[in-house]
């Protein structure tokens, strides 16, 4: 037996840190989690817990370790398991659970190092949440450093708290301990730089900016914060009256990137503003060639006749304009009947249609856009992350439609399986009760103790022949029978030579079994013995049944009454599920609405722009005409 | 004259542009996304939504925990319940594909691995590859292990345990290990109580 089965290397503390950091900081630290702390695994159900775990399939994991803890199977693992069970319920959203937990295992005087990972997913808890203060105290708890990414974690969490309080000093000096490389630090002085400039520190704040910037980027992560953080520079630079260094920020942002619109467009700008009009026609024609659905693109529409104005090519500006108002008043027709599909409520089936649910998950994204027409105006909507999030909830409420399905088709085979045993114990058990072997179970002892007895006394009286097998026992009837025979016949013939074999023979049976005798006596011990032990697990097993016969009935009633309230409790969830799953749908159709009526609203505005600019030429046209008659 | 009436009428349209451009990055979200305190209806009443959701998961949890709780209690009680669990220790000296495992030469689990879930083990995962029940009593199990050992090459090893089934549930652990000292796998049927 092994009571100390060996060590499996596992890394909880990062995967807790990467659950978490993700239900902070969406799919930041998801990629770069890097296991650095390794423990044994000292039962197997909770290595079953991490095997669903690491495979991402955390609603397995979730049920496993609940049901593990229930069935107390996972003790040596009990802190750590209450750990990794907060940060799931964490990343699902379940905060008061969460909560709770890491609150638990604080109040329980837990390890310094559980406790110091419960301190910080409690002060990422208020601080999500919005408990500011209570976030502060939480974190000033923590003793040591976290292990690996964690600290960092917290660097970001204790900068960003600093923030909050407008204590932007501090929170540099914060971002400026963290590793220059670390992504955390970088999305750090970006947060930071944003928070200075819309505090006025201009300065400060663009100082940051152009460190995140100016660094080279290694991965696609850091490139899009990088382009980010130049787009930011560019318009503050704009908005400061210096365009020449928005253009020196901008024109460093990736041309195939997300906000490489944003950047061509400011690109212009910062060229008109420094009156080089021939070149701001560069990057708004090639705007022009991009998808009118992109706010950039709509803007340089209008943009580009300005420019063309300013040069003096009137004429093409005029075209430009119109050419822009029919694209406008295009767009809106589309938006209409986009608008129109949505509420018809297919938009978020046709989202979900080629995505296999097994799986609830928070990692989850949505990787391709629909095929509908409505698609093209909600991308940015899409990638949003309130409708991301309750995308999320409405495919984790599929999931669940799923389980629940599951499970009532199951809950019917239980009731099933236990109506066919109660049937088959009701028939079986009579039979076996009466059996003869059992009825005759009671003798059994005093049959036992007969035959002891009788080898004390073949011992005690050294009564060899008592250990006689049958053979010899035959053996000794049929001597028994000769000698009867001799002494009948003796007196009347001459037997003496008869007498001579039967002693003979006696005496050789008599050296046989003699000879046998310490091995027989030794071998009717042991079977004395093993039929002890028969006798003793026959006695078990027939009180077993004893005792299930007395049990058996409470026992079926208990799984009965167990399946019928079960079966109520999913019968009601799906009812909820099913609720929440339309309430999310709805919720979904008109975040996109909203976002289509807000387009189409940008566009209505650029439309009277572009009007109002036609009228204007138009009118100027007409004046001047009437001045030169 | 035309001329300065259309420029006039042009910057008057431009300023709006650079106002609209400017909104961007007013518009830009700290890259780190924090709780959204804004007030808007859409967030508000997303957050009721978002918690009653979570709410329900929570409830759908529970209730699967109660239901696996009866699954294994109803058909494989304490008294008869045997699982068998694969575990694996490194595992650079073996690419496991697949584990069969026979109870009283009987083939109770055939398991094909996927890289998702070998990537599980070597991480300190342990798969519980059989749920059943045996009689009290003794027994034997055999299983057998396929995949690549080293040098790329065929492996199939097998590992047995004689086993005594009691009245408590019993848990047997397939273990697959490196040996460094010789640099091959080596496989292990070990009894937990």
């Amino acid at each position: 037996m092994n009571r100390h089965p060996p060590a499996h290397k596992t890394r909880l503390t990062a995967l807790v840190a990467a659950l978490c950091a993700c239900a902070m900081l969406g799919t930041v630290a998801h990629g770069s989690a890097r296991r650095n702390e390794s423990q044994q695994v000292k039962d197997l159900h909770y290595g079953e817990v991490l095997f669903y775990f690491y495979q991402q399939q955390y609603f397995s994991a979730i049920t496993n370790l609940l049901t593990a803890q229930q069935f107390q199977r996972i003790d040596h693992h009990r802190d750590e398991a209450e750990l990794l069970l907060g940060g799931m319920y964490l990343s699902y959203g379940l905060h008061l659970q969460a909560g709770e937990i890491f609150q638990r295992l604080i109040d329980a005087g837990a390890a310094p190092e559980i406790r110091d990972r419960a301190w910080f997913y409690l002060a990422k808890i208020r601080y999500q949440r919005g408990y500011l203060a209570e976030a502060g105290d939480a974190i000033s708890r923590i003793h040591d450093a976290l292990p690996g990414e964690l600290e960092e974690e917290r660097q970001l969490l204790q900068a960003q708290l600093l923030m909050e309080r407008k204590d932007y000093r501090q929170a540099s000096e914060v971002l400026a301990r963290m590793h220059g490389q670390s992504a955390w630090a970088q999305y750090g002085r970006y947060n930071l730089g944003v928070a200075l400039i819309k505090a006025g520190d201009s300065a400060a704040g663009t100082a940051l900016l152009e460190e995140v910037g100016g660094k080279p980027a290694a991965d696609e992560e850091l490139k899009s914060l990088k382009d980010k953080a130049n787009v930011a520079l560019g318009y503050a630079f704009l908005r400061d009256a210096a365009p020449a260094r928005a253009q020196a920020r901008l024109e460093q942002v990736r041309l195939d990137g997300l906000l490489s619109n944003k950047a061509l467009l400011g690109v212009g700008w910062a060229y008109s503003a420094q009156n080089q009009n021939q070149q701001s026609l560069v990057p708004w024609t090639e705007l022009q060639k991009r998808n009118v659905i992109d706010s950039a693109v709509q803007e340089a529409l209008l943009a580009l006749p300005y420019a063309l104005g300013r040069l003096g090519a009137y004429q093409q500006s005029l075209q430009q304009y119109e050419t822009a108002i029919a694209v406008y008043t295009n767009e809106m027709a589309r938006i209409d009947s986009s608008m129109m599909a949505i509420r018809s409520g297919k938009m978020v089936d046709a989202i979900l249609q080629n995505d296999a649910v097994n799986e609830m998950g928070w990692f989850w994204r949505m990787r391709e856009v629909p095929d509908a027409p409505e698609s093209r105006y909600l991308i940015h909507l899409m990638a949003g992350h309130d409708f991301q999030e309750a995308l999320k909830n409405y495919r984790d409420l599929r999931f669940l439609t799923q389980n629940l399905d599951y499970w009532t088709n199951n809950i019917g085979i239980f009731g099933d399986m236990l109506a066919t045993r109660r049937l088959a114990y009701e028939k079986r058990l009579p039979r076996v009760l009466q059996d003869e072997r059992s009825r005759n179970f009671s003798e059994l002892p005093a049959r036992r103790d007969r035959y002891a007895a009788e080898l004390v006394r073949i011992e005690n009286t050294n009564d060899v022949m008592g250990l006689a097998n049958d053979k010899e026992q035959q053996l000794l009837a049929r001597l028994s029978r000769v000698e009867s025979t001799l002494k009948h016949l003796s007196g009347h013939e001459d037997i003496s030579a008869a007498q001579d074999k039967y002693r003979l023979l006696q005496g050789l049976l008599f050296w046989d079994v003699s000879s046998d005798y310490v091995p027989r006596l030794w071998q009717a011990r042991k079977e004395l013995k093993t039929l002890d032990q028969n006798l003793a697990e026959t006695g078990t097993r027939r009180e077993a049944l004893m005792r299930a016969q007395a049990d058996a009935p409470r026992t079926f009633e208990n799984f009965s009454a167990r399946i019928v309230q079960l079966r109520g409790r999913v019968t009601q969830l799906q009812s909820r599920v099913q609720a929440m799953a339309s309430a999310h749908g709805h919720f979904l159709e008109e975040l996109a609405v909203a976002e289509l009526t807000a387009q189409k609203e940008r566009l209505a505005a650029y439309l009277t722009q572009a009007r109002f600019a036609v009228a204007q030429m138009y009118d100027e046209a007409a004046n001047a005409g009437r001045g030169t008659k | 004259m035309k001329d300065r009436i259309i420029m006039h009428t042009l910057k008057r349209v431009r300023r709006a542009f650079v106002l609209l451009s400017l909104s961007l990055l007013v518009s830009l979200p700290p890259a780190v996304s924090v709780a959204d305190t804004t007030g808007k209806p859409q967030a508000t009443q997303y957050k009721g939504l978002d918690q009653q959701a979570q709410s329900l998961k929570k409830d759908v949890m529970e209730l699967n925990r109660d239901l696996l709780a009866l699954e294994e209690e109803l058909l494989f009680p304490a008294s008869t319940q045997v699982a068998v669990f694969v575990s694996m220790d490194i595992g650079s000296l073996f690419e496991l594909d697949a584990v069969e495992v026979k109870l009283d030469d009987k083939v109770v689990a055939h398991y094909l691995y996927t890289q998702r879930e070998i990537e599980a083990l070597r991480r300190g995962g342990v798969h519980r590859l059989y749920l059943g029940n045996l009689r009290v009593g003794k027994h034997e199990l055999v299983a057998f292990f396929t995949g690549k050992g080293p040098h790329d090459r065929d492996y199939r090893r097998g590992a047995t345990l004689e086993f005594e089934k009691l009245t408590e549930p019993r848990y047997i652990e397939l273990q697959i290990k490196d040996v460094t000292r010789n640099l091959q796998p080596e496989f292990r049927v070990k009894e937990w109580q």
